[in-house]
């Protein structure tokens, strides 16, 4: 057994052991245990070093808002730091490790910092690092020299750059009251609640609810309070309305009454259950909120006031009555309040020995008082603590008498080993802080209040500023009440058994003189770097924050912010609301990135796959993601290059016959009496005249006059329009439209239906593609007559009803046949058979895009956002017979200005492959860059012309085609001649897809 | 005729999956409708849709928002201001509402082969959804047989509640084995069974 362990007492299981390992020492607590209590059971003082001068740290705390214990923990081949050793549950197998110091915790070489403590004030680094004005380390190439320097020297725990193992989820919640800290006040809250039958979530950050009352030592009804907390545990979690959320921390409060919050599942466990996540990421949608989160004690800053052994009063206290651990054998208190009084007393209670009880206050309540006598400690009123000593654990305090708020008279040296501050208490305000106006001073408790809030919330308990336990309990019922829009209950509450303290603190923060003064434990910022920023005009709070970095770090300032600030208001000469505070933002305490990302975290993306997918891969297809489908690239065969097998199955094509998979062009089912005056205006040609059984091929503008999207539409009824956009296109195109009838022609009877699953689509394309179709379609006759260009019939392949569209983007004889998805690879499958005896071959989308850049059609990569009808050659599409969308600027100058870039070819001159992104330069070199006069926007090896062909966007455009170039591509490498020419490479007129 | 191909592909692997100390408590199941079909009525033209839904399938829909009905073999629901989805489990049901609607009334799209209706159901049914669509699930705020539409990022769905802890979620076909395999991943920690 520990000799800092007591003998009876704490919510610990003392029947078990668990091992766990700190700077690789085997260590073992029990069950309940925090790491940090399980290491002052065993007597470990030393647990990190500072931020900036590298001095030994102890454990200050013992919640969240701990400032100096952070630690890293390995697990699952993961490091993790800067974790606050109060937060961690221990468990057996744990491997915890200390930072920020080497070679060793004990013997720190970066301690050596501490000697120069004076140099490395606030500003240190502003001041420093201007660099030389002149010679090879320059102005900021100086700074840059430093900087791995001094990133090695400052910073805490070392981030991992290792693969995160575990599972992250996200979790929706909803409920009508979401009750923030499960402390008496959140429990009445939570009660008052689930009694009027609202749907209640109980979020508590610690693994158990009760908050003070599991270690306040007080009784509620009768019973013991922390027998009352575990009790009002099993009967709220039995109600079926209530939703009880421990290891949960809500940590953000966003607009609409939305919070954030992370429950850590596993991390107190050695084993994480199968598909368990770690952490869960809460977003939880409230009617009404209580913010029962309690305060936070603040510390007293004196010199020499972050010697391990040096901590909050309340950690002490919880330490003993919730651990069962005594922090030291020997304790002082140093306080300007009541509340170390009953600390005092529990820290007795638990077997210390209490010495001294110092308060900068002379006078005294009778209830203090009687804390004090019970504690058996000496009353130094008047008296402040003016000094530590030790090194790595406190040795011992000096005590001073105060005359006139000032230290004076001969110190007096009390030997502890343990010194519990206590300097008032802050309200926990920062969720209420990202949801209300600034914070409001309170003078009688020296401490900011909550603000007026501005979304639906309200406070309960130490939150307001209310701390003795009965009327906590009262507060906390009547916001559920209130919260629950129930009636004020008028029963009486239950009988408390507590001393009355009072939580008013006198004012006093700092004891002045002496060196080294912490209030910023985290960050090692003194009271005399404060009185620097002052001095050198850094007086406001934002200033002060960001030139001392006060408040910053991992526990943001729970215990340095008002500390901070009424020292500045002192060197000011103006009251601590004159000097005001920053306002919290999220996260409360740190959150897992994992979390935030949650089940988005390796799987981004839902893969969209077309009907025929499975036999693309079984036939050796490539894929590769467009948007998010997974389209066949080649279809390749051993050995080949992806441009062997593109040109191979772009030969095919021309030569005799090929089919590729196009189920994912965006599809729009538009039906109704306006479809076709719809259709007008979003097209610029018109789609009114087109018989039913045609289809068109459709241009779309942006408002703008950009070019938006194109593709066919086909008249299957005279209200029944087929649209097909560009695959990546199908969801801008969708919400365009959706877009314009909801908000713009909201009279037009025209609905839209996303049909891109609905249908299968395979293009048959290719000098023998009639020759097939015929073979496989029956029903229906395909011949010139009966299915010209552009025409639709509808007829059965092998069973399956299809229908047929001839159409052609590879510049073939062409047909498109559409199927019901369901049906997708049985016809694919029909369509290869009568393929067979003319060898058809299936090709992907990079035969696909040389096919179509021999042709000269335009894709994404040319309709960019950036470029007009005409920059395309597509005015022939505008029609002058109607308005559209985006006809009313397509004209305006700029828009037609001859500077404009504009769509030619590019023909290889070198023999070498082009490169997309190329510019077209008209002189320069690899090494000298040209002007710029365009870029090449697709390329390919061109199998029908036997050269490297390219689009290209070029200032000019057609009055250049004859004229000579470059393309230049530094980035990669490349600069070589080309030839601009027509972007119609092949067959311009179109004679073999009319034939 | 012939037979639709599931999209779930390989995906679909019969069995039970994940922790099932609990028993599994989430069950998966495609659900194979011969029709789904989208019925749309111009502003004015609701009670006609309802009536021509009524008409062919015998469901009585009320005009509010959201609200749905289900028999064992067919079910409907709205989704969207004077949308519905029409989903039965004889093929058909798209050419008897054509027939039915007039376009002075409205629109019928047929869905069948676009859309996979996968149904899910058990003890933590409304755990595992909750993981995926900010929606309550609570049955108090989504009642027996209504419907909702959201989406889990870029995967629209449309959700009908098929029973206490049951739900019959609509998604397009494409999406339909990603969305699959993502709610077995999901499930694991209740317990996944797929029938």
């Amino acid at each position: 057994m520990s000799p800092r362990r007591t003998s009876s007492g704490g919510r610990i299981d003392r029947d078990r052991s668990v091992r766990f390992t700190f700077d690789g020492r085997q260590l073992s607590g029990h069950p309940g245990d925090t790491l940090a209590s399980a290491l002052l059971a065993s007597g470990v003082t030393l647990v990190g070093r500072s931020f900036k001068y590298h001095r030994p740290r102890g454990i200050f705390a013992a919640g969240a808002d701990e400032p100096n214990a952070l630690v890293t923990v390995l697990r699952d081949g993961v490091r993790e730091p800067n974790i606050p050793a109060t937060q961690i549950e221990i468990y057996d197998g744990l491997i915890a490790v200390s930072q920020n110091r080497w070679p060793s915790l004990a013997f720190d070489i970066g301690a050596v910092n501490g000697l120069a403590g004076g140099l490395i004030s606030a500003g240190f680094y502003y001041k420093t690092f201007m660099g030389p004005v002149i010679g090879p380390l320059k102005g900021t190439r100086f700074w840059m020299f430093c900087e791995w320097f001094i990133r090695r020297a400052a910073g805490l725990g070392r981030a991992d750059t290792a693969k995160d193992p575990w599972r992250y989820e996200r979790m929706n919640a909803f409920c009508d009251v979401l009750v923030v800290g499960a402390g008496p006040a959140g429990i009445g809250a939570a009660k008052a609640a689930a009694a009027s039958g609202k749907r209640v979530i109980l979020a508590e950050m610690d693994p158990a609810i009760g908050g003070s009352a599991k270690w306040s030592g007080e009784t509620i009804g009768g019973q013991q309070a922390a027998d009352w907390a575990s009790d009002t545990a099993d009967e709220l979690a039995n109600q079926p309305n209530v939703r009880l959320l421990t290891r949960t921390t809500v940590w953000g409060y966003y607009d609409g009454n939305v919070l954030a919050a992370i429950e850590r599942v596993a991390d107190h466990r050695k084993v994480i259950g199968k598909g368990e996540p770690r952490h869960r990421h809460w977003v939880i949608r409230a009617g009404q909120v209580v913010l029962a989160t309690g305060a936070l004690e603040r510390p007293l800053v004196f010199s020499g006031n972050d010697r391990p052994g040096v901590m909050l009063a309340s950690a002490t206290q919880r330490y003993a009555a919730e651990y069962g651990v005594l922090p030291g054998t020997s304790v002082a208190f140093f306080t300007n309040n009541d509340s170390a009084y009953a600390a005092a007393a529990a820290l007795a209670k638990a077997g210390a020995n209490v010495t001294a009880i110092v308060d900068v206050r002379s006078e005294l309540s009778m209830p203090a008082r009687a804390l004090a006598q019970q504690a058996g400690a000496e009353l130094l009123l008047g008296h402040a603590v003016t000094g530590t000593s030790g090194g790595r654990a406190l040795a011992g305090v000096s005590v001073q008498r105060l005359t006139g708020g000032k230290p004076a008279g001969e110190a007096r040296k009390l030997a502890v080993d343990c010194l519990g501050v206590s300097g008032g208490w802050s309200p926990v305000i920062h969720l209420a802080s990202q949801a209300g106006q600034k914070p409001e001073w309170n003078d009688t408790l020296q401490a900011f209040m909550p603000p007026a809030p501005t979304q639906n919330w309200k406070g309960a308990g130490a939150f307001n500023g209310v701390f003795d336990t009965a009327t906590v309990l009262a507060d906390g019922r009547a916001a559920g009440e209130a919260a629950s829009d129930a009636r004020a209950s008028r029963a009486k509450g239950p009988d408390v058994g507590a001393p009355a303290l009072d939580a008013a603190p006198a004012p006093v923060f700092e004891i002045a003189g002496g060196k080294k003064a912490f209030v910023d434990l985290q960050h090692d910022v003194t009271a005399d770097d404060v009185r620097l920023a002052h001095r050198e005009g850094f007086v406001s709070v934002e200033h002060l924050k960001r030139y001392t970095t006060l408040g910053m770090a991992t526990d943001q300032g729970k215990t340095s912010n008002v500390p901070g600030l009424a020292i500045m208001a002192a060197a000011r000469g103006v009251s601590v609301p004159e000097v005001g505070a920053t306002r919290f933002r999220a996260p409360y305490a740190p959150v897992s990135i994992g979390s935030i990302a949650a089940e988005r975290a390796g799987d981004f993306a839902p893969d969209r796959l077309t009907p025929t997918h499975d036999w693309h891969v079984e036939h050796g297809a490539r894929m590769y993601t467009v948007g998010l489908w997974h389209r066949p690239m080649i279809y390749g065969l051993p050995g080949e290059t992806v441009e062997q097998a593109y040109v191979r199955e772009a030969r095919a094509v021309r030569g005799s016959v090929g089919l590729m998979d196009v189920s994912t062009l965006g599809k729009i089912a538009v039906k109704g009496p306006d479809a076709a005056i719809f259709l007008d205006r979003v097209y610029t040609n018109i789609f009114s005249t087109l018989p039913v059984g045609r289809a068109r091929y459709g241009l779309m503008l942006r408002e703008d006059g950009i070019a938006f999207d194109d593709g066919t539409t086909w008249r299957l009824g005279e209200h029944d329009f087929l649209m097909t956009t560009t695959t990546t296109g199908a969801g801008k195109v969708m919400q365009q439209l959706e877009y314009f009838l909801d908000v713009v022609w909201p009279d037009l009877r025209v609905s839209l239906t996303s049909v891109t699953d609905e249908w299968a689509g395979a293009a048959v394309a290719g000098p023998n593609a009639r020759k097939v179709l015929e073979k496989a379609v029956a029903g229906i006759a395909v011949d010139d007559t009966a299915l010209p260009f552009m025409g639709i019939v509808r007829g059965e392949i092998d069973g399956a009803p299809v229908v047929v569209c001839r159409l052609s983007f590879s510049g073939e004889l062409a047909y498109e046949v559409y199927c019901g998805a369901g049906h997708g690879t049985h016809v694919w499958e029909a369509l290869m058979a009568a393929g067979a005896p003319f060898g058809i071959l299936p090709y992907g989308l990079e035969a696909s895009g040389a096919l179509r850049i021999e042709k000269g059609h335009v894709t994404g990569s040319e309709i960019d956002g950036r470029t007009t009808a005409r920059d395309l050659h597509l005015d022939w599409m505008l029609s002058k017979k109607k308005p559209f969308v985006g006809s009313a600027v397509m004209d305006r100058g700029e828009l037609n200005s001859v500077d404009r870039v504009r769509l030619v070819g590019v023909v290889s001159l070198d023999g070498r492959a082009l490169n997309g992104g190329s510019h077209i330069v008209l002189d320069g070199s690899l090494e000298k860059l040209g002007e710029s006069i365009g870029h090449v926007t697709a390329v390919c090896y061109s199998p029908a012309l036997e050269r490297y062909i390219g689009l290209a966007l070029v200032r000019g455009g057609k009055a250049r085609h004859g004229s000579r170039a470059f393309v230049s591509d530094p980035l990669r490498g490349r600069f070589g001649p080309v030839e601009i020419v027509s972007h119609h490479f092949f067959d311009p007129d179109g004679s073999r897809m009319h034939g | 005729m012939v037979e639709r191909e599931s999209p779930i592909g390989p995906a679909y692997r019969p069995g039970s999956y994940g922790n099932l100390t609990g028993g599994p408590g989430f069950r998966l199941l495609e659900l194979k409708p011969g029709s789904v079909v989208e019925v749309v009525a111009w502003p004015g033209s609701e009670a006609t849709a309802l009536a021509a839904i009524s008409a062919v399938t015998g469901l009585a829909l009320a005009d509010t928002p959201g609200s749905g009905v289900a028999t064992k073999t067919r079910s409907a629901f709205g989704f969207a201001p004077r949308k519905w989805l029409v989903i039965d489990q004889a093929e058909g049901t798209g050419a008897q509402l054509e027939a039915a609607m007039t376009s002075a009334a409205g629109s019928v799209t047929d869905l069948s082969h676009g859309r996979t209706v996968i149904r899910v159901s058990g003890p933590r049914v409304e755990w595992v959804l909750a993981k995926l669509f900010a929606i309550d699930f609570a049955l108090a705020a989504f009642p027996m047989s209504a419907g909702r539409a959201t989406a889990h990022h870029e995967v629209f769905a449309q959700i009908q509640r098929s029973g206490e802890q049951q739900f019959d979620i609509v998604v397009f076909r494409s999406f339909a084995r990603s969305f699959w395999k993502t709610l077995c991943h999901l499930a694991e920690e209740v317990g996944c069974e797929v029938v």
